[in-house]
């Protein structure tokens, strides 16, 4: 795991994650503040729960892309790739251990995040406290599940046509899944058209895991039945991502 | 041949390069733990033969063999400019090297605390050769492909460098590119690239003065 304890400490010393971290512990708490919440204390804790994810969802797309892009395009053009490569370390294993390197500071900020909506914007409700730990459960699993493969493919991107196109592709495909099939899905119930259906059908729903809205009107938590069916199709996505990554990654410019 | 005896055999025909070979052995090589010198002309294939060695580039005609663990240090590998040569050490070597790796850094004038990115270009280098230098494995055959690791190096790091060498040279094996830069400089065991030719000249004696002229 030498590359893992390398990424990490470069990682560390890079600081931005402090960044992240001050983000999400002042933000959900600040922002409400500011909001017309200040005006409706019950708006408050709607209010927090939505900064608080926002605030995740804004330092993994930011941060953590960039610093996926920039991982992956430096272990291929500073020489370090090849260097393990040569001692036995895989393009698999490299691409592996820089990814687990930079997830393991995504998911204290994911933990925050949950923790924030668990003991900073529980419902007051005996009934709906159950259903809470539920809902943030489940939101936890599906924002990990999703980001973790796209993470793996910034880097990786990264690698091979480097870290611009890592980060801003990367970048885009979260916006189109998070934003842009909710468009595409309007815009077919306005007007049939089989060949953006087609897209609609293989494009990655990932606003699916966006739980936010669930959360701001407590809504419930999702069925068994649902969340099991949403484990599989992100579980499918990851799958389908983690071998693209694995094609595109490089671990040295002429290889 | 016992588990710590670090070798490489290059077979004769074996052909390095891109596209077009740019270097062939003529007959077979057999090189074994201790010190090699890898000397060309610029752009003759010293890096080119390194990487093919370690696996990085394909061979294009012929065969080798390694025996040992391998490391690669290519001339311009570098880390993060954010870190610090001691946080390197203590990523990438085992917990019982730290000590050893931080005294020969303070021998050779390697201010570790100092992030990488303002180390001047011999204390890059000798961040990286630290590092591969403890990572050998102490319990089997070597192979270090060092390419121009005196690049930007004082004399006095050098000599500590080479003085290391000797006394690991059971167990490892060391390939190392260069350009001498003193008539004086022993090489007993040297690999040359003349023209498209790769020959292995061997003897005790053997100086940097009486091989350069074969350089063309």
């Amino acid at each position: 795991m030498r590359l893992f304890k390398l990424t990490f400490a470069t990682i560390f010393r890079r600081k931005a994650w402090a960044f992240c971290l001050f983000a999400l512990l002042f933000l959900p708490f600040a922002l409400p503040m500011i909001s017309s919440a200040s005006e409706k204390p019950v708006l408050v804790q709607p209010a927090r729960i939505q900064a608080a994810w926002g605030t995740l969802f804004i330092c993994t797309m930011v941060w953590g892309f960039f610093a996926a892009a920039r991982l992956g395009e430096s272990n291929t053009r500073s020489g370090t790739g090849e260097y393990f490569r040569t001692t036995g370390l895989s393009a698999t294993r490299q691409l592996f251990e820089i990814w687990l390197a930079l997830f393991a500071y995504i998911v204290p900020l994911a933990f925050t995040a949950t923790a924030i909506c668990l003991f900073a914007a529980m419902p007051a409700e005996a009934s709906e406290k159950a259903m809470w730990w539920t809902l943030n459960f489940q939101y936890l699993t599906l924002f990990l599940l999703v980001f973790a493969p796209l993470l793996a493919l910034a880097c990786a991107l990264a690698s091979r046509y480097g870290g611009i196109t890592g980060f801003g592709v990367t970048f885009l495909i979260t916006i189109y899944g998070l934003y842009g099939v909710g468009y595409l899905d309007n815009m077919l119930k306005l007007e049939a058209n089989s060949a953006l259906q087609a897209l609609w059908l293989y494009s990655p729903q990932y606003r699916f895991a966006d739980l936010t809205q669930r959360l701001y009107f407590k809504t419930g938590a999702l069925s068994g039945e649902v969340f099991g069916n949403m484990i599989l199709y992100f579980t499918a996505i990851l799958a389908v991502n983690t071998g693209i990554s694995r094609l595109c990654f490089r671990t040295s410019a002429t290889a | 041949m016992t588990a710590t005896n670090p070798t490489i055999k290059l077979g004769p025909g074996l052909a390095i390069g891109y596209t077009a070979p740019l270097a062939t052995f003529s007959e077979e090589v057999e090189l074994q733990g201790g010190t090699h010198f890898l000397l060309a002309r610029n752009g003759r294939g010293k890096s080119t033969l390194l990487r093919t060695i370690a696996g990085s580039l394909r061979k294009l005609s012929g065969d080798f063999s390694t025996h040992g663990f391998m490391q690669y240090l290519p001339e311009d590998m570098r880390f993060d400019p954010e870190i610090t040569p001691k946080t390197i050490f203590k990523s990438l070597l085992p917990k019982a090297r730290h000590e050893a790796a931080l005294s020969l850094a303070d021998r050779i004038e390697l201010d570790v605390n100092k992030v990488y990115g303002k180390l001047s270009t011999g204390n890059r280098r000798k961040t990286a050769l630290i590092m591969a230098e403890y990572s050998v494995m102490p319990d089997r055959g070597n192979i270090l492909l060092l390419d121009e690791p005196f690049s930007g190096l004082d004399a006095f790091a050098r000599e500590t460098f080479e003085e290391m060498w000797n006394k690991t040279s059971d167990n490892v094996l060391r390939l190392v590119s260069c350009h001498p830069d003193y008539d004086s400089m022993i090489m007993p065991s040297v690999l040359l690239i003349e023209g498209n030719k790769i020959s292995h000249h061997a003897d005790d004696g053997q100086k940097w003065s009486s091989l350069k002229a074969l350089l063309n």
